[in-house]
């Protein structure tokens, strides 16, 4: 069985820090993900460096299949020592997984990650291992869908000391907060957002240490389709809207034509909803038998922006997407909801939205650079033209 | 009636969301709630004289936000016979 291993993060930068001095770093070899969060001594431009040398020089070599005790090795060689402290050091959790949810926890000097399965919080078992005189632990992994592992930087064990808490965020309250906040639908990037943003609250918005937490999630596979635009021959209509009711998965169609051109071949009726749930956001429509209708090009703007906003590791907030209208729905649908997205994108031009800001070019541009986001959060993405 | 105001991209620049208040508001004003369904609606085709809305068959085109109570009052509201 291949499953989507789901992967996202949130940092908190130490207050008054341009840079933070953690470092997650993802990729994806073959079937295998490589996940690694690294904190660097100390904060700002000193750690920042420190972590990202760390997490490239680990997350390159692990993922081409180097042992872990050459990795090291290279990461002793590599780092730049402080001259202030004189030693050179970063801390890290490396996790290893293929699409069957088997593989490896590596971590050194992190907090232990934590395991969050069936809604039940607990630690992994770990075997510790001295290499080049660092104690480094390791955790065979078999993972089942719905498990979710949750790594951390210790800014988040440190979270509200001596301001909410007299000795910082304590690991059984750490992992009481994640058995009552984290669902069963949520994506690794709002398990990471939801804990992060726990701490920032402790922090009161003034974060005293670089806090990241890394999520990493085994699921099911989701496809969602997205219709949008009409094709550029209109005899074409009818074999396009039978290759997307073809596919698996959710559908989502944008666009005013397009809604016509699919309710009509599937001999349904478009009814468009009243209700403005934003103001800037035409109202969503219905089709019996497609799970979104909605607006075209401006919603699709939307969604673009709430995809910046969904991959800027600072946000605690953009995967909470619980607003009602077009853009948001189809937001949650693709980011939260599905792993798999598949665009059918019709290049038809409407010259009554010639010179306006909703031409077509315009569109195919925000498509592609949706497509691109969608690719960053990890997800397999397909689109074609027609 | 059915009074369809166009939510398509093009009229939802040009200002349905305004269009779509002043209806309310208007319906309720003239007591007519009972007379007029108000619905929203994808693009009704005529783009370029947005925004366009329809009285049944029958097509009101270039309302906006300033002009829809004129256009309710001298084009819309005759139609209710």
């Amino acid at each position: 069985m291949s499953y989507f291993i789901d992967r996202g993060y949130t940092s908190l930068n130490h207050v008054g820090e341009e840079l933070c001095g953690d470092r997650v770093e993802c990729s994806v070899n073959g079937d295998v993900l490589t996940a690694v969060l690294c904190d660097g001594m100390g904060s700002g431009v000193k750690a920042n460096i420190l972590a990202t040398l760390s997490s490239k020089i680990l997350c390159t070599m692990l993922s081409n299949g180097i042992p872990i005790n050459d990795c090291i090795e290279t990461l002793i060689a590599s780092l730049p020592v402080c001259k202030v402290r004189g030693v050179a050091y970063a801390t890290f959790s490396v996790c290893l997984i293929d699409n069957d949810g088997k593989g490896r926890l590596i971590e050194f000097d992190n907090p232990a990650a934590i395991l969050i399965r069936n809604g039940e919080v607990s630690d992994l078992p770990r075997t510790k291992s001295v290499i080049c005189g660092k104690n480094v632990y390791t955790t065979e992994l078999a993972l089942l869908p719905g498990d979710a592992i949750v790594v951390t930087s210790d800014g988040v064990e440190h979270a509200g000391i001596g301001m909410m808490m007299n000795f910082g965020w304590e690991r059984p309250q750490i992992k009481d907060y994640l058995r009552r906040v984290v669902k069963p639908n949520m994506s690794a990037r709002a398990i990471s957002a939801a804990l992060a943003g726990e701490c920032n609250e402790l922090y009161m918005n003034e974060p005293g240490d670089d806090t990241t937490v890394l999520g990493i999630k085994v699921r099911e596979h989701q496809t969602t389709s997205v219709f949008v635009g009409p094709p550029i021959h209109k005899e074409d209509d009818a074999q396009y809207v039978k290759d997307f009711m073809a596919l698996p998965g959710k559908k989502a169609v944008c666009g005013g034509t397009s809604s016509q051109i699919v309710a009509r071949n599937l001999g349904k009726e478009v009814t468009t909803s009243c209700e403005f749930h934003d103001k800037n956001i035409p109202p969503i429509g219905y089709i019996d038998g497609i799970d979104l209708t909605t607006e075209g090009v401006i919603t699709v703007r939307r969604v673009l922006e709430l995809s910046e906003d969904y991959l800027n590791p600072q946000d605690c907030n953009a995967a909470v997407l619980n607003k009602r209208d077009g853009a948001t729905l189809l937001a949650r649908m693709l980011f939260e909801d599905s792993t798999d997205v598949n665009f059918f994108v019709g290049q038809s031009q409407n010259h009554a939205h010639d010179g306006l800001p909703i031409e077509t070019r315009m569109k195919l541009k925000l498509i592609d650079r949706l497509a691109d986001n969608l690719k960053k959060m990890g997800k397999h993405v397909t689109v074609r033209y027609n | 009636m059915v009074l369809s105001v166009c939510v398509g991209s093009s009229c939802h620049l040009k200002g349905s969301y305004d269009v779509i208040e002043s209806f309310k508001k208007l319906i309720e004003k003239h007591g007519v709630a009972d007379k007029i369904e108000l619905r929203a609606c994808f693009c009704l085709g005529r783009c370029s004289d947005g925004v366009a809305v329809k009285a049944d068959k029958e097509y009101i085109l270039n309302v906006n936000g300033s002009n829809a109570e004129q256009k309710f009052v001298d084009e819309i509201l005759p139609l209710l016979g």
